[in-house]
């Protein structure tokens, strides 16, 4: 029994981004996590030209911040939809393709998405602070609790260190590989006045004397922990062609998912990420593949798992990704820039929303010096939890 | 300073730990209807789709399927313990487990070698599981080494 894409999906180029808001990437904000999600979230509804009276809809992150308070908080009076994709990292874009079967089936007319947390002060607590009320709730945290953490894995590094030292020992993936990654957020990060790493450039020596924390990963395979919020305000192209902005078209998306998706250990092959199932169910949707991208936001919790989700991608075939990443070709002026905005690696860690919100300032070609000229479809990925996946391929829509 | 998690699991996950720290023998739930394994305990059966289920003694003999050595930790507990090596171990029935490597030189760790998972009981429900190598015996000396750290 397979499961193809529907014919004639009703979703590619019905919906689109009107409206981007980000707050600074910080080591320390002096405002809570509702604090931030509600500026990031005006700023995005206000971008769009609208008001939160516009606002119907509303998929909230998978914690931290509910729907409800946010719609009491910013004035949304009549909220037709509500819903949250389960799936860490990967579920602001995977939010998209719940957002686009809303708009497209007229469930819901302009929907806000919006993340953002603490990832900087949760750890490292201010003496008054107060505790984050809402955590996430995946089951995959019981795993990690019997199966996982006895053995001195905690958190997120040392349970993907499990898998990623089976990539790098099967295909012989160099350091270097992972450090053209490093080296590319690092490079775009400085030409971004938001950019948490602006100022503090990374060479090829300085990343290879990195330490270990758990092998393959070294520090500076990790991404930055930061403060910050990111949102999106999506609606009808149709609607988005009378406000301000290019409208930022969605041509098509999907999630996919290993399994069990709650136990990293024993899938058939512990490579296979959720984005090898989502990756071809979208380009069939959208009528594109990476191929036709002309620039990608990757998902870039560490750096290995860039390399993973551009062979699930396509752009390479299993461990090609280190040859792929050689010579320039994911920084900007190569034919695939990745994380023009330094990614989580070098502007913050915003739950991959920061990649969706610096795609849409691409394809409004709003993004100043690390603008990718003429850009017309861009690529972003969402990865979270135990390897879940998310797609989204978006469209300048000037045409 | 808090000590290593020890886990408090319940339901499915809770039966297996007592199998294992009641016999002192590694454990894997296997359906009763087609005699699949798996790990860690499910409902239902992901080959038959039987409800039915026991959890079946196992040698613990397999081979390393992934590893990582940790050279930093975040938790006190673990600080005296690096560089620590963590296994994920694929049992010849087919499950996979993970557990601490007891290894004289665990940077030379490889994927394939032949090794076998054994239970030392922590609490009445909870054995830790540590994975001894086939090829590289562990002195009597480290072994007291990890034994007096663990303590």
């Amino acid at each position: 029994m397979t499961q193809g894409a529907p014919e004639a999906s009703p979703i590619p180029g019905r919906m689109a981004i009107a409206g981007i808001g980000e707050t600074g990437y910080l080591r320390g904000s002096d405002q809570s996590v509702l604090q931030m999600v509600l500026a990031a979230s005006m700023a995005a509804i206000t971008d769009a030209g609208l008001t939160p009276a516009d606002v119907d809809g509303i998929l909230p992150p998978p914690g931290f911040v509910a729907w409800d308070e946010i719609a009491a908080h910013l004035g949304v009076r009549n909220v037709r939809y509500t819903s949250t994709p389960q799936m860490g990292g990967a579920s602001p874009t995977a939010a998209l393709l719940t957002a686009a079967m809303a708009i497209s089936a007229g469930v819901a007319h302009t929907i806000l998405v919006p993340i953002g947390w603490n990832g900087y002060s949760a750890l490292r607590p201010r003496p008054d602070a107060r505790p984050s009320k809402r955590r996430f709730t995946a089951a995959f945290f019981e795993t990690v609790r019997n199966f996982y953490a006895p053995y001195g894995l905690r958190s997120a590094p040392w349970w993907y260190a499990l898998y990623l030292q089976r990539y790098v020992e099967l295909y012989g993936v160099p350091p270097e590989a992972a450090g053209a990654v490093a080296l590319a957020c690092r490079a775009h990060a400085q030409l971004n006045g938001k950019a948490l790493m602006r100022g503090r450039p990374l060479t090829m020596d300085d990343y290879l004397a990195s330490p270990y924390i758990t092998e393959p990963l070294r520090k500076l395979d990790c991404c930055v922990e930061t403060d910050c919020a990111a949102a999106v305000v999506v609606t009808s192209t149709e609607r988005a062609r009378d406000l301000p902005h290019v409208p930022v078209v969605y041509l098509g998306g999907a999630e996919g998912h290993a399994s069990p998706a709650d136990e990293l250990t024993n899938r058939p092959d512990m490579l296979r990420l959720g984005l090898y199932e989502a990756a071809p169910r979208a380009f069939a949707m959208a009528g594109v593949t990476a191929a036709d991208a002309d620039f990608l936001q990757i998902y870039d919790c560490f750096t290995h798992v860039v390399l993973l989700q551009l062979e699930a991608l396509g752009l390479a075939g299993p461990g090609g990704a280190a040859d792929f990443v050689k010579g320039g070709t994911i920084e900007l002026g190569g034919r695939y820039p990745v994380n023009t905005h330094g990614g989580l690696m070098s502007q913050g860690h915003c739950w991959g929303m920061n990649h969706v919100v610096e795609a849409a300032r691409q394809l409004r070609h709003e993004a100043g010096p690390a603008q990718v000229a003429d850009c017309s479809v861009g690529l972003v990925t969402g990865y979270g939890d135990l390897g879940d996946g998310s797609v989204a391929i978006l469209a300048r829509g000037d045409a | 300073m808090p000590g290593k998690v020890i886990p408090q699991p319940d339901d499915l996950t809770l039966e297996l730990f007592q199998a294992i720290a009641s016999t002192g023998q590694m454990h894997v739930q296997q359906c009763a209807d087609c005699g699949a394994y798996a790990h860690p305990p499910r409902y239902y059966c992901a080959q038959c789709f039987s409800p039915r289920y026991r959890m079946t003694a196992v040698s613990g003999a397999g081979t390393v399927y992934s590893h990582t050595l940790s050279h930093y930790t975040t938790e006190p507990a673990w600080k005296d313990d690096v560089p620590y090596a963590t296994v994920v171990v694929e049992l010849d029935e087919g499950p996979r487990i993970v557990g601490a490597a007891r290894h004289p030189d665990p940077a030379a760790i490889r994927i394939g070698q032949r090794v076998r998972v054994v239970p030392e009981p922590r609490t009445d429900e909870f054995s830790f599981l540590t994975v001894e190598f086939d090829d590289a015996p562990v002195s009597e000396a480290a072994a007291a080494a990890g034994e007096a750290a663990d303590a």
